[in-house]
């Protein structure tokens, strides 16, 4: 698979000194689904944003697609790198929904059928499309946080980064994220989330990055990154593996990270 | 002219408290929000000062003199000693301590409230501009280009400032609400300000030396400089 995205000895420090990493060296394939974890502070927002140049590395460097991110607008490389943020309130300001989710798209140039077509398709994902023509206020949070994710969806980059989709989302919607994530994935797209839901983690994603004080310390799949010889280091950032993988780990199933993987090992006995 | 003392004086001050407090980087961001109104005013004193006839040199139909660029500096001068020593205070005064004495001196909770929050609605608007010009960029709107294409960028940004601005007012309102804001009767507080004699003295001292000043100079003796 090629490398989509590279991170070469990336090193940040705010400008009020701030440490936020160190020495990440990282590379992002295509179609991969990549989870990213660790306690708040960790580094893991300031990490995602070096990926799109709203923060540019004081240390290292960082490709896309082989091109060096340094001195390109992040205007330009939004076309690549599609990031929806914590919080949706710092993005809505569209009269209707399907105008907020067509901000992006436009923005890069689409118009036309073309646009159509991607804002729609945004809007199903998220099922919002019977709300196109609704006020995005009159959505509750959790449907205008859904209505971001669909702003950046329609953007269509090969790339795409999710800072916390989850939070303040009901089963159903969590679900729905899911789907998405998995869609994105089968379709050749990266897909990056931060997350603090281990279960949510475990369950969609085949790569997780454990951050801890701007450092990388685990990087695998679920199934290792969450085995019992790592629970000391999951600990040292305030995490803990989901409950599947530790009902696994005391049922001496060995290492079952979702509930199907656990659910398959007892079957198995 | 009104004369140099005052403001040389006031900006000696403050300078010497800044470093002796280590804060003199601190108060740079102060300075620089000076800069357009320092500006304009040497700008508009050096040239169209009325009634100056001592040129340095003419460009076109204004001339700059001297009699305008000393009156610049000193109104310079007068203005950076001001926005200095309000960074001063800004920068070693705990906005909490400052609002919980001024209640316990008797002053109305809500003027505090509103004192209060609009001192500390300034860093948190700028940190909330920062995430929505975040935002935004990200979602390929271009804030670098050229000011035409910057223009289109307008509505995008002030949009959610306003909204969450106003969605803020009504989660503050119950929070309040939730805290007993509006309860009647006298609020007591369980952290105790300390306050040394030596600083209460200070206090009075300056208080004592600002009317004596206001008096000697309303009264003509020692002309305020
Ligand atoms: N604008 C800023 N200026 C200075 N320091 C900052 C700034 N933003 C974040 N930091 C600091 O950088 C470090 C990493 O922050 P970051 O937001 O990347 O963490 P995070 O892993 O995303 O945390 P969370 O889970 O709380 O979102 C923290 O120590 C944080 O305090
Ligand atoms: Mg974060």
């Amino acid at each position: 698979m090629t490398a989509v995205a590279r991170l070469e000895g990336v090193g940040f420090v705010y400008p009020d000194g701030t440490r936020a990493l160190a020495g990440v060296a990282l590379e992002l394939r295509e179609g991969e689904r990549v989870g990213i974890v660790g306690q708040n502070g960790s580094g893991k927002s300031t990490l995602v944003r070096q990926l799109n140049g709203l923060l540019r590395p004081t240390e290292g460097r960082v490709t896309l697609f082989g091109r060096d991110t340094a001195g390109v607008h992040v205007a330009e490389l939004a076309r690549t790198v599609g990031l929806a943020f914590q919080n949706p309130d710092r993005q809505i300001f569209a009269a209707s929904v399907r105008s907020e989710v067509a901000f992006g798209a436009r923005n890069l140039g689409r118009r036309g059928a073309e646009l159509d077509r991607a804002v729609q398709a945004a809007l199903e994902a998220v099922g919002l499309e019977g709300e196109a023509a609704t006020n995005p206020y009159d959505l509750g949070y959790s449907r205008r946080k859904l209505l971001a994710l669909a702003s950046i969806l329609a953007m269509e980059t090969p790339v795409v980064v999710l800072d916390e989709p989850t939070t303040g989302q009901d089963a159903r919607g969590v679900e729905r994220i899911q789907r998405i994530v998995g869609s994105l994935g089968e379709t050749g797209r990266t897909v990056i989330t931060i997350s603090h839901d281990m279960r949510f983690v475990a369950e969609s994603f085949q790569r997780v990055i454990v951050m801890r004080a701007g450092r990388v310390i685990l990087d695998g799949p679920p199934v290792t990154v969450f085995a019992a010889e790592h629970a000391g280091a999951l600990a040292s950032t305030f995490l803990e593996a989901p409950l599947a993988a530790r009902l696994g780990e005391r049922l001496g199933l060995g290492t079952t990270p979702s509930e199907s993987a656990l659910l398959d090992a007892l079957a198995a006995r | 002219m009104r004369g140099w003392s005052g403001p040389l004086g006031m900006l000696a001050i403050v300078l010497a408290i800044a470093l002796a407090a280590r804060l003199g980087r601190a108060m740079r961001p102060y300075l620089l929000a000076t800069l357009p109104l320092v500006i304009s005013i040497l700008l508009v004193n050096t040239f169209l000062y009325p009634g100056a006839t001592d040129r340095i040199l003419t460009l076109g139909p204004v001339s700059a003199t001297w009699t305008g660029l000393a009156e610049a500096l000193q109104a310079t001068a007068r203005v950076v000693a001001f926005a200095l020593s309000v960074a001063l205070l800004a920068l070693t005064t705990a906005i909490d301590d400052l609002l919980d004495d001024l209640e316990h001196r008797g002053l109305g909770r809500r003027t505090i409230f509103v004192i209060g929050s609009a001192i500390r609605t300034v860093p948190r608007m700028i940190e909330r501009a920062g995430e929505i010009v975040d935002a935004q960029r990200a979602r390929g709107l271009d804030t670098e280009g050229s000011v035409w294409r910057r223009a289109r960028g307008v509505v995008p940004l002030a949009g959610p400032m306003v909204l969450s601005a106003l969605s803020e007012v009504e989660e503050r309102t119950m929070a309040l609400e939730a805290r007993a804001f509006s309860a009647p009767g006298r609020r007591t507080t369980l952290r105790p300000l300390p306050d040394r004699p030596a600083e209460r003295a200070l206090r009075w001292g300056l208080f004592l030396a600002a009317v004596v000043l206001v008096g000697l100079s309303v009264s003509g003796r020692f002309p305020l400089p």
